[in-house]
């Protein structure tokens, strides 16, 4: 299998008091790796500096064995979904989906196509036609998972996606993610701090505190 | 704006409305009282003189340009003093306030006096010998740009600022580079302030009247424009004729709000 893992090798960075000093990660292949600890440990930093949305001030970056260190975001082929999904409230929910598409020139076929296949696969095709502004947490948060989806990228970041959902929707969410997850097999990067999040999901879970990684522990056994 | 469900505390609201009433209708009072004041032989004879009509266009024209010049430039400059912090910055942002505290008359003479040295008497006479801004049609949408365009860069910053960068970092990652961010994500979303930032320079611009004459003069059937026709019509005691081109004037503006306020200023104009 190609390595599409990801690694971070002596990367540090500084905003203000915070600082990252050397960090040292390596995520593999495929895996379902949840990024846990304190408020303000740096959870969020790392998965904007793999994003390539914040810049390192030393240490590479590499993504399926690619340097991405010094690429903007739009070349790194990731998938981000932030915090309550961010949705773009001027597009309906197709044409959030399909913004990816649109801005690398596909063809109107191909991106109705990719979009309704994805919309399948999360079962939200009801709600293709529908504006962000009536969703509820969870079919905000599918839309945006779709969205990120339907470019196949090699990483997908997702950064508390959960957080700001009630705790029935957040386990079959769970459930859905690691199916999905386990379907496509996407590396994924998870950021949480819900501990019954972590286990539902994770294959590993690394534990950050004070922009370190203290602990990291194995939770499933990948099939 | 939502309305509270709450049927309590109804009297302590009507308070509040009180003085909304008592401001409307002052403003409601001296309106109309320009239109009960014009006789139907004022109209005949203000529409009489092509002078009114030149007017009319001139400021039309005028005043649309340099509003959507202020806007052009509010936007990218919006944007910057929006989402980038850089040396400089607070003083960047206090010389753009300049033009909104200022009394418009001192910026034109600020103007008048800047076509008086040598790289404004160059920049005013060097490329065309009979000139380009003093005293003529061009030098009104200058002045007007630069009163302008303070107010544009502060309603569509304000834009700026209420839209979450998180569109943006989304935006990236999902593949649109720094201008297709900019044009598909950032832009459409800040519609209603570019709607408003077009009105209120334009609302600013239209009635600009001192700098105007400072900088331009009123010349009949050349720099005159709508204010500066009432000025003129006072000055040679044709108050009747004033009060026309006062009420165009009121016409206009209003047809500009409503029509503006329907494409989209929600949010910002109501």
């Amino acid at each position: 299998m190609v390595n599409n893992g990801v690694q971070l090798k002596g990367v540090s960075f500084r905003i203000g008091e915070f600082a990252i000093e050397n960090l040292e990660l390596s995520i593999r292949n495929g895996e379902y790796f949840v990024l846990t600890g304190p408020n303000g440990a740096g959870k969020t930093i790392i998965v904007k500096l793999i994003a390539g949305l914040l810049q390192p001030a030393a240490g590479a970056i590499r993504i399926g064995g690619e340097s991405v260190t010094d690429l903007p975001p739009w070349e790194r082929s990731i998938g981000y979904m932030p915090q309550d999904g961010v949705l773009f409230p001027n597009r309906s929910v197709r044409r959030n989906i399909q913004f990816g598409l649109e801005v690398r020139h596909e063809s109107k076929r191909t991106m109705g196509e990719a979009v309704e296949r994805t919309a399948r696969v999360l079962g939200i095709s009801h709600l293709l036609d529908r504006m962000p502004v009536g969703l509820s947490g969870g079919e905000r948060q599918k839309v945006a998972l779709a969205r990120a989806l339907v470019l196949k990228p090699s990483l997908l970041l997702l950064d508390e996606p959960l957080s700001a959902i009630d705790e029935e929707t957040r386990d079959s969410l769970c459930d859905e993610l690691r199916a999905i997850q386990r379907q496509t097999g996407v590396t994924t990067i998870h950021v949480s701090h819900n501990r019954k999040e972590t286990q539902l999901v994770a294959d590993r879970v690394g534990v950050l505190t004070h922009g370190a990684i203290s602990d990291i522990m194995e939770v499933h056994k990948k099939a | 704006m939502q309305s509270s469900s709450s049927p309590h505390g109804r009297g302590f609201d009507r308070l509040l409305a009180v003085p909304l009433a008592v401001y409307l209708l002052l403003i409601v009072v001296l309106v109309s009282g320009v239109f009960l004041t014009i006789t139907r032989k004022a109209v005949a004879e203000a529409f009489s003189e092509p002078a009114l009509l030149y007017a009319i266009k001139l400021s039309v024209v005028t005043s649309v340009a340099a509003a959507l010049l202020s806007v052009a430039v509010a936007v990218p400059a919006g944007y910057v003093l929006s989402r980038r912090r850089f040396p400089g910055h607070f003083v960047a942002d206090t010389i753009l306030d300049l033009p909104i505290v200022l009394p418009p008359l001192v910026m034109g003479l600020c103007v008048l006096i800047f076509f008086n040295t040598a790289i404004g008497r160059w920049i005013d006479r060097g490329i065309v010998e009979e000139g380009l801004f003093v005293y003529q049609p061009l030098g009104i949408v200058l002045v007007q740009f630069i009163v302008g365009c303070a107010f544009a860069v502060r309603v569509i910053k304000a834009g700026f600022d209420s839209l979450d960068p998180r569109y943006e970092d989304v935006a990236m990652t999902l593949g649109a580079n720094r201008s297709q961010t900019f044009f598909k994500v950032v832009l459409p979303n800040i519609i209603p302030s570019l709607v408003a930032g077009a009105v209120i320079s334009w609302a600013r611009i239209f009635g600009l009247f001192g700098p105007v004459l400072l900088v331009c003069g009123t010349m009949r059937g050349r720099t005159e424009i709508m204010p500066t026709t009432i000025f003129l019509e006072i000055s040679i005691g044709r108050i009747d004729v004033a009060l026309v081109v006062g009420a165009c004037m009121i016409l206009i503006s209003l047809t500009v709000l409503v029509i503006f306020k329907r494409l989209g200023g929600k949010g910002y104009l109501w």
